[in-house]
């Protein structure tokens, strides 16, 4: 009785046990550096390719803002859903998020991002808000008429025989600003994504 | 037929042996269940209708996100689909990294199944042997793809992100631990008597029964029928794969098939990294226009998208069947009735690894 | 401060109940605060314990975009919990919707409008480690001087 009675006491008595029983022994707590977690700049410069909005999956998760001289991508916690596709499609390594960006660069992927004008003729009514709201178009033909004709042959599109027509393609840099500005839906932005990979010289396994 | 009813009890929405919401009625007389019905309805978002005119990029994580306990097979097959309809071929590395970041997937799911079973019968020791053990899993799911659960390791012509030559050996080493537990617990399970009394002869579908409410995955392997949409599988073929079958029909059977499929995994996943190819991990190419319908093998059984889509690769019609509706199903109209007891209601429904969320989307 | 008071304040924030309820996740959420309960994290040490009793809970786990099969559930079941209580938003999809929030969805976040959030875990899923600091950083000034404060 006294005997286990002693040995109760020592065993309680040591600091070891009291800071057990009182005091959580925690857990390691550590994200793994491998860990995709939310994009975060690299500090390089951002130039505004806006790749990144582009991809998101999420509603609201990222958006480019101004700051200072520059611009910024900030991600908003609560909406990004940390998938990493921003980071791959940023095409100047701008967002880092685990081993995302390292681990492309070693391999050489990257996602490509390109653009597809559709134009529904059936809902076309030839007014030409797309012509003129296209930022593009703007810096391309500055004379760009509220009617959405032009002379110039380097624009995006313009309104010939009362539809829009599309010649330049490729030098649509995917704003969407024409798609909100026309009445009937007729003009359809599609943003394609293609994963590439080019296989760099002693990198990758 | 009018029927002696004791009491009517409800199961759920909220209760705690089931991790999701679900209604489970119960009508009994005395212990004895004598007819059970299912109430779903708390889980509908209408993730199919979201889906409809966006490209692969945003479809591909709301497909993700039908079902989290098993979302990198959701990613697979709406991608597989994708690709079958634009005609985009996979390189042949990134074909085995799908398969060893897929069996990684099922293992933790199977693992998370038996966890909730043990966990129902109260055999909480065994329960978090292995919910540890599927930490392990995640771990090396987490290491190979960057996130624990929702992966987005698949993209059109590719995977995201190749493995690299370290994580090769720590996944080889994690697989040789966790097989080594594993057996361990297997063996606990397959051995102890208590659990037996629990497991064993309760919740019974026989094959009749599971043929007719089109059962599948597990549940319908362990009732004897041999099917597994892996086998049609490419890769699988390649690897020479064979679905585990079992016959005793009953929960005990279900867990034991669950048990045998995670070896399967690991031998794959052994498979696919001792015959891993050279080369690229992403071939390119763009989705086109098309109409499909395919299957892959999630870990609760055959998992079905229907897709149809535009010139520029949008979705514009997309129908999935998920498993675990066919299971729920055959639950409650052959398994629950004639249980002896409300706790083996639950004890059966887990059995058969219900997962909700992907039944109701 | 009392010193009854100081000693509700320890004992409360060492000692929490915790129920979960899932209003419409993708399960992602749900699977990684099960995870939290794995001998690896190991939940429990930090006298938090998972059990899905809304009666004998102090905190309220939710996970999901609120759907509209919780409409006439999630309020009552709010109301069942016995004071002091706190509710904590686990995902994006209680806060925001996470990619649900679409037109024609079902779902009505965030879950702040219907019933009061406390504290809020973003991530699609957040690791379990997040959840748990998460929870751990709340415990103390959850409860802090209830009966004060209720005054
Ligand atoms: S990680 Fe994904 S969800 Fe988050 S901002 Fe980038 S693209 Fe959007
Ligand atoms: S999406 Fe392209 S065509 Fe439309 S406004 Fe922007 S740059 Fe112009
Ligand atoms: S936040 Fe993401 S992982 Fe969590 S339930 Fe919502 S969709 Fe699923």
């Amino acid at each position: 009785m006294t005997a286990s009675l002693y040995w109760y006491l020592r065993e309680f008595a040591r600091i070891e046990w009291v800071r057990k029983f009182f005091f959580a022994r925690t857990a390691p707590l550590v994200t793994p550096a491998h860990f995709r977690g939310f994009p975060e700049p690299t500090g390089k410069a951002c130039q505004h390719a806006l790749f990144c909005m582009m991809v998101c999956p999420a509603v609201g998760a990222i958006d480019v803002v101004h700051e200072g001289d520059g611009w910024k991508p900030r991600i908003h916690k609560g909406h990004c859903i940390r998938c990493g596709l921003c980071v791959e499609a940023c095409p100047n390594g701008v967002l880092m998020s685990g081993r995302v960006l390292e681990t492309m660069q070693a391999q050489g992927t990257a996602l490509l991002v390109s653009f597809r004008i559709s134009i529904d003729r059936d809902l076309c009514t030839g007014c030409g808000n797309c012509v003129t709201a296209c930022p593009v178009n703007k810096q391309i033909d500055a004379q760009l008429g509220a009617g959405g004709h032009s002379s110039n042959d380097e624009v995006i599109m313009r309104v010939d025989d009362g539809d829009v027509q599309v010649l330049h393609e490729e030098k649509c840099t995917g704003c969407k600003i024409c798609e909100t500005s026309c009445p009937t839906q007729a003009i359809q932005i599609a943003r394609i994504l293609e994963g590439i990979q080019q296989p760099v010289e002693g990198g990758g396994p | 037929m009018k029927r002696t009813v004791d009491v009517n009890i409800p199961l759920g929405p909220v209760h705690p042996c089931f991790k999701e919401p679900a209604r489970v009625k119960c009508e009994t007389k005395g212990e004895r269940v004598i007819a059970a019905e299912v109430e779903l309805g708390y889980m509908k978002k209408g993730i199919e209708r979201i889906m409809k005119g966006r490209p692969w990029q945003e479809v591909m994580f709301l497909a993700e996100r039908v079902c989290g306990i098993c979302s990198v097979i959701h990613n697979m097959v709406f991608i597989e689909a994708m690709e079958q309809i634009s005609g985009i071929a996979v390189p042949p590395r990134a074909a085995y990294l799908r398969v060893i970041v897929n069996e990684l997937d099922r293992m933790q799911s199977h693992l998370l199944a038996n966890f909730s079973y043990c966990y129902t019968i109260e055999h909480e020791t065994l329960a978090m042997y292995l919910l540890d053990c599927r930490e392990q899993v995640m771990d090396a799911l987490e290491r190979l793809t960057g996130a624990r659960v929702t992966c987005a390791y698949m993209i059109p012509g590719g995977v995201r992100c190749d493995i690299h030559a370290e994580d090769q050996v720590v996944l080889r080493e994690s697989l040789d631990r966790i097989e080594k537990e594993l057996h361990r617990y297997a063996s606990m399970f397959g051995n102890g008597p208590m659990i037996a009394l629990r497991s064993r002869g309760v919740g019974i579908l026989t094959p009749v029964a599971a043929r007719e409410a089109h059962v599948v995955g597990p549940t319908a392997r362990a009732s004897g029928i041999a099917e597994d949409r892996r086998i049609q599988h490419p890769t699988y073929k390649q690897l020479g794969f064979t679905p585990v079958v079992r016959y005793d029909c009953d929960n005990y059977a279900r867990i034991m098939v669950r048990f045998d499929e995670l070896f399967q995994s690991i031998r794959l996943i052994r498979a696919c990294l001792d015959g891993l190819p050279k080369g690229i991990i992403r071939g390119g190419g763009i989705c086109k226009a098309g109409e499909i319908r395919y299957s892959g093998e999630a870990p609760r059984g055959e998992l079905t998208y229907s897709i149809k889509t535009d010139e520029v690769g949008r979705v514009v019609e997309i129908q999935i069947q998920t498993p675990s509706i066919m299971n729920i199903e055959a639950c409650c109209h052959s398994m629950i009735i004639g249980a002896d007891s409300i706790a083996d209601v639950t004890a059966t429904f887990v059995s058969a690894d219900p997962c909700i969320a992907c039944t109701e989307r | 401060m009392s010193i009854l008071q100081a000693i509700k304040n320890k004992v409360r924030s060492r000692s929490i109940h915790v129920s979960y309820v899932d209003v419409g996740s993708c399960n992602g959420c749900d699977i990684e605060v099960l995870a939290c309960l794995a001998p690896r994290y190991d939940i429990e040490q930090y006298g938090i314990f998972v059990h899905n009793n809304p009666r004998e809970a102090d905190v309220l786990i939710v996970i999901g975009a609120y759907t509209h099969g919780w409409e006439e559930k999630l309020a009552p079941l709010w109301e069942k919990i016995p004071d002091p209580k706190a509710a904590i938003a686990i995902g994006n999809c209680p806060i925001s919707g996470c990619c649900f929030d679409r037109r024609g969805s079902y779902v009505d976040p965030p879950v702040s409008k219907h019933i009061p959030i406390a504290a809020e875990v973003p991530g699609c899923p957040p690791r379990p480690t997040e959840i748990l600091n998460a929870i751990l950083s709340v415990r103390d000034l959850v409860f802090a001087d209830w009966e004060v404060k209720r005054r």
